[in-house]
């Protein structure tokens, strides 16, 4: 019976989306960090978008001066009239902290250096065309979800992009879908974020080795996601983790610089980390409740880091 | 300068195309201005091509193929494009495995194979006399990546036997010219003639001296090198235009394919 009462009780805590609440207690060190951490988020965003140097914006982060503060500020405010004020539960943050200094490690010592030498022999272009055919190819997880948020635009939207891209995209190489005359843009749609519409919180923060930052609920997602990629079926076993190594590999090379510039930027890098994540992924919730359709293009960098 | 009838002209041409083609090519070659934009960018496609063409050595064979192909182009100007095709093929050559000689039996004539992978380069371009009139040039090869082979039994001279006909490096190279005239909403109908050359490796095993293509080695090429080709390309919507090509020699080719320009 105790079992049971437990069971309910976390149940009713995940459903109650209870790592929303501003009554979350941040630990010591956040309280002391975390408003920082979300302004040099902020900061390193207009950074991509305003062009301004990062060395300026690291200096307006830790001295708080600069010219371009007072548009920071308005900045922050507006992100906070959208988003609110958004935190994430953290009870694991022993374990988080680990994985994040496992990752960090794994990513400086393993992943960029792989990831700078590719570069140097794939031309941009090329990269390009490999994160086109590998986004065509999560078109199961993008359509399912939508289908289960009952977003039956987006779906027919994602069939779309899907049989255009594979079809005159040269098997999803390329982007036709989005161009200008049929505007068919990839919905930003997954199992987490299905699960947060039908009003499941985000449980809590966790790091995990080499995928990185999520949730409870995003977990569930992991493993979605796992079912619904073609390469994991492939034969033999090897197959399917080598592709999603080298997908990785190449991600990474299109976006080398932005989890510097967040870490670079940042006082506690792992805050500042897990706060970009909360925000960006209760801002997929968000958008979605609202059928507004999510900005495909101008990503911030902080929030690329999670695509 | 006295006016010329654009329509004469194509009638011209086209007469002219089919009463000196006689040979025939792997498929299409699409109109000769090309439809990448102007300040430069790629167009896809996907077609499908059916194919005839006769091929000899010492007896004429006629060849079929069905092509679905995806063509990846990129060009600029209006003047000039590079492409490239890749898609499957079935392969059909007409009496092939029949018998020549009354002591030897087969249990099939025709050579058949299917799925065959083939890539395709071409260039062309684009010389516009107005807006409406303009004239262009193309090369354009073939080749099939695997060989198609096919298996027959049957008896010589009261023996039984099996033999296994492959056919390796099927290849064509053409060149052609066409004339173009864009007509109402970016319509685009052309004509032109075309040389070309064909040819492919053919090998029994073993060696059937009563079947027609199993009396050793031999090398099939095209049986006459010259060819007319006539078209139209229409553009639908939201970017996406529809090509429909025939081309004419002492057997008629067709296909059709839809392509996306951005």
């Amino acid at each position: 019976m105790k079992r049971f009462y437990l069971l309910m009780f976390l149940i009713a805590l995940m459903w109650a989306g209870y790592s929303h609440g501003a009554d979350v207690a941040p630990t010591t060190h956040e309280a002391m960090v975390s408003g920082q951490a979300r302004s040099v988020i902020a900061a390193s965003s207009s950074v991509q978008e305003n062009k301004v140097g990062i060395g300026d914006v690291r200096a307006s982060a830790v001295v708080g001066e600069s010219p371009d503060e007072e548009a920071i500020d308005e900045e922050e405010e507006d992100e906070e009239e959208v988003m609110g004020e958004i935190s994430i539960a953290d009870p694991l943050e022993p374990f988080n902290r680990a994985m994040f200094q496992f990752n960090d490690r794994l990513y400086f010592w393993v992943v960029k250096p792989v990831a700078q030498g590719y570069k140097k022999v794939v031309p941009e272009s090329g990269r390009t065309s490999v994160k086109n055919f590998f986004t065509n190819l999560g078109f199961p997880k993008r359509f399912v979800s939508c289908l289960f948020q009952a977003d039956f635009g987006g779906a027919a939207t994602e069939l779309g992009r899907f049989v255009v891209n594979t079809v005159w995209g040269v098997g999803g190489l390329l982007d036709p879908a989005a161009n200008k005359e049929l505007d068919l843009q990839r919905q930003d749609a997954d199992i987490g974020q299905t699960l947060g519409i039908y009003g499941l919180g985000h449980g809590f923060y966790i790091v995990w080795p080499v995928l990185g930052p999520s949730s409870l609920r995003d977990t569930v997602d992991i493993a979605g996601e796992y079912f619904q990629y073609p390469f994991t079926y492939a034969d033999p076993w090897y197959v399917g983790p080598s592709v999603r190594a080298y997908e990785g590999v190449n991600s990474a090379s299109l976006r080398i610089g932005d989890y510097e510039a967040l870490k670079e930027a940042a006082i506690d890098p792992y805050v500042a980390l897990r706060n970009a994540y909360a925000q960006y992924r209760q801002n997929m919730v968000k958008k979605k409740e609202k059928r507004e359709a999510p900005a495909p293009v101008e990503v911030k960098p902080a929030q690329r880091m999670f695509q | 300068m006295a006016k010329i009838n654009p329509g004469a002209i194509i009638l011209l041409i086209f007469m002219m195309v089919v009463l000196c083609g006689t040979a025939d090519a792997g498929g299409p070659f699409g109109p000769p201005q090309p439809l990448t934009k102007d300040s430069g960018g790629i167009r896809t496609a996907v077609g499908y091509w059916y194919h005839e063409d006769k091929f000899s050595n010492d007896t004429d064979h006629v060849i079929k193929q069905n092509q679905v192909y995806s063509e990846v182009a990129y060009g600029a100007g209006k003047t000039w494009e590079v492409y490239g095709r890749i898609g499957v093929s079935s392969i059909e050559i007409d009496d092939a495995l029949s018998s020549t000689r009354p002591s030897t039996t087969s249990s099939k004539s025709d050579f058949e194979d299917n799925w065959k992978f083939f890539g395709t380069l071409g260039a062309k371009g684009f010389y516009p006399f107005n807006e409406i009139f303009g004239i262009g040039a193309f090369v354009q090869g073939t080749y099939f990546f695997r060989d198609a082979d096919d298996n027959v039994s049957g008896t010589t001279g009261g023996a039984p036997y099996t033999m296994e006909l492959r056919m390796t490096d099927l290849w064509d190279v053409n060149f052609g010219i066409g004339f173009q005239a864009t007509l109402w909403r970016d319509t685009k109908l052309y004509a032109g003639p075309y040389v070309y050359y064909a040819e492919v490796q053919v090998s029994p095993a073993p060696v059937i001296s009563g079947i027609q293509l199993a009396n050793g080695d031999t090398t099939l090429r095209n049986k006459t090198n010259v060819g007319g080709f006539m078209g139209i390309d229409v553009p639908i919507a939201k970017g996406f235009r529809l090509n429909v090509e025939g081309q004419y020699s002492e057997r008629f080719s067709a296909g059709a394919a839809i392509s996306l320009v951005y």
